[in-house]
């Protein structure tokens, strides 16, 4: 059989950068030198993000649909890889302080991202499960990368047990689709699900499926691994896990669920709209309570989950521009957040809200920008949040005009706890005066997540174009 | 439904096999108790102490450098029969996953876990 190996070179690229830094951690002689490992990952991760661009615009499939290349796949991966590249560039000094074994932290977080784009891509089951699995792996890693801390050793052991269970779940939900349809094909999937072949076999596979991306999208009543796990990792680790892996999941959840089972919307949607819901309220209310910000931010992580899975409830080109969109700024804002929580953390060692007292004196940008990523959480205009909101939640207006209401309810909710943090860093004195001095990485991270919270909030054409261009492309298999 | 037919029939001779075996033995077999039949291993090895010992955690990563081989034979066997039909292609990429195979080894060697401590 003939594969052109060509439309694989984002996936080899990475593979092969992965296994050059892991073997450059080899041979060089100490740990100290390992220091420019970080520099060089992020080097080769831009590398493989201009040969990803270059695929925009390139639809094809390869061994017979087993890989899917078209514009979807291609803006997720691109998301992943800057998520990859800004959150490697902005902790550089973190990971060096705090993590003393660069080797493994590298290569894994290289090999987590190539799990994210073999998943993004996966047109059958098995494809999907493969990249699923090579991710969580390097996940379990990574969390648990503080071998002598034991609350990373015990978000390790909870992610590894739940994520075991997230994968038997959807395992068996993936095999009674595949036992009721008989193709692991999700294109082919898709014409054999029509609304008059239903059996319900195919229901049940869909509830385990739905429990399953569950878990992994961290979205009520499936979310509790989260906060444990957020506030337990490395800050690095916790914004990637925010970022990239729920990006990911959502990509396979809208390729499986309004790509292949689109026949059966009638029986998700419902389904789907209720976890929604239930993600939406108890993110938010579960999070005014929190003192931790990084279980602060986790909660609104689930509720953030909430809000993009509204796009998939109509299954349209209009939802779908919207989940792509929302992920893309939900990116900067969650980066821009977590870089912040780790140039503190490197200060004060401490993730407590109210060691942010007096950040706004202690180091202004930091807080200018944590201020500014809570408050595009929070969907206030003229930040990007809103707009991704706005698209989201006008796209099910028809159906389902009560969930509009919760999210539109639960946002002014939300604003409470955001603006919370923002007092704390803006009227209460610091107990210790001295400014937080952070690297020239991570100001610049910092000012690239804000400018871009900002001008996607006032001019979100160029994005909002580049996502209906790719959603359109989803349309087109 | 005939067609399970079959599979019920050879479901019920499977069962009959062991009922009817330990059934016959049951009733036919002379019954001596003494000290060696109820050993743990009858005419075996004499028992020297309790199985549940404590050995040394370092175990589980000769475990861990197990499974590289294990997984070289998985492949590299399969490989083998089909050498011819694979040629040159299948030769460089079994070399492809050999070389990350032995990262693998390389990376334990280097953590140290060939020492005894």
């Amino acid at each position: 059989m003939h594969i052109d190996y060509s439309l694989l070179s984002t996936e080899i690229a990475l593979a092969i950068l992965g296994l050059i830094v892991f073997t450059l951690g080899l041979t060089l002689p100490s740990r100290s030198t390992n220091r420019g490992l970080g520099a060089f990952a992020i080097f080769g991760l831009l590398i493989v993000l201009g040969i990803t661009v270059s695929f925009w615009g390139t639809q094809a499939e390869l061994l017979a649909g087993m890989y899917l290349i078209d514009n979807f796949s291609v803006f997720f991966k691109i998301l992943a890889l800057v998520a990859a590249i800004l959150i490697v560039f902005g902790t550089m000094s973190y990971a060096n302080n705090n993590l003393s074994r660069q080797l493994e932290y590298y290569s894994t977080i290289i090999f987590a991202t190539l799990g994210m784009i073999i998943m993004i891509s996966a047109g059958d089951f098995i494809t999907l499960y493969i990249g699923l699995e090579l991710m969580t792996v390097s996940f379990i890693i990574l969390v648990a990368f503080r071998k002598t801390d034991g609350h990373s050793l015990e978000a390790g052991i909870k992610y590894l047990i739940l994520a075991g269970v997230s994968s038997a779940v959807l395992l068996y939900g993936l095999s009674l689709i595949y036992g009721a349809t008989g193709t692991v094909y999700i294109l082919e999937l898709a014409e054999l699900v029509t609304a008059g072949t239903i059996s319900p076999l195919l229901v049940f596979g869909l509830v385990l499926l739905v429990a399953g991306f569950g878990f992994k999208i961290s979205a009520a009543p499936f979310h509790m691994w989260a906060p444990d796990v957020y506030e337990g990792a490395p800050t690095p680790i916790t914004a990637y896990l925010a970022v990239g892996s729920k990006a990911a999941s959502f990509a396979i959840l809208v390729r499986v669920f309004v790509g292949g089972l689109a026949g059966m919307q009638e029986q998700w949607a419902t389904l789907l709209a209720v976890l929604a819901a239930i993600s939406i309220l108890l993110g938010n209310l579960v999070a005014i309570p929190q003192t931790n910000i990084k279980r602060m931010l986790a909660y609104s992580s689930i509720a953030q989950a909430g809000y993009i899975m509204v796009g998939l409830l109509t299954a349209s080109p209009e939802g779908i521009k919207g989940v792509m969109f929302y992920a893309f700024i939900y990116l900067f804002a969650t980066i821009g957040a977590f870089v912040v929580v780790c140039a503190v953390y490197e200060k004060t060692k401490s993730d407590e809200i109210a060691s942010y007292a007096g950040l706004s004196q202690r180091s202004p940008l930091a807080a200018a920008v944590m201020l500014i990523s809570l408050l595009s959480m929070a969907g206030i205009p003229p930040l990007a949040g809103f707009v991704g909101k706005f698209y989201l939640f006008t796209t099910i207006t028809d159906n389902f005009m009560w969930l509009v209401y919760i999210g539109l309810i639960m946002s002014m909710v939300s604003v409470y706890y955001y603006l919370r943090v923002a007092l704390v860093m803006y009227r209460d004195e610091p107990t210790d005066p001295t400014p937080i001095k952070m690297g020239a990485a991570v100001n610049v991270t910092l000012i690239i997540a804000m400018v871009a919270t900002l001008v996607l909030g006032i001019y979100p054409t160029p994005l909002s174009e580049l996502s209906n261009i790719a959603a359109q492309s989803f349309f087109t298999w | 439904m005939i067609n399970w037919l079959g599979v019920l029939i050879f479901l019920l001779s499977g069962a009959a096999f062991g009922v009817i075996g330990i059934g016959i033995s049951y009733l036919i077999q002379p019954r001596t108790k003494n000290r060696y039949k109820l050993e743990v291993y009858e005419s075996g090895i004499p028992v020297k102490a309790s199985a549940w010992v404590r050995f040394r955690n370092q175990y589980f990563t000769y475990a861990l450098i197990f499974v590289i081989f294990d997984v070289e034979i998985l492949y590299l066997y399969p490989w083998a029969v089909s050498f011819v039909e694979l040629g040159l292609s299948g030769l460089i990429k079994m070399f492809i996953f050999i070389f990350i195979l032995v990262l693998g080894l390389w990376y334990a060697w280097k953590e140290g876990a060939f020492e005894w401590r």
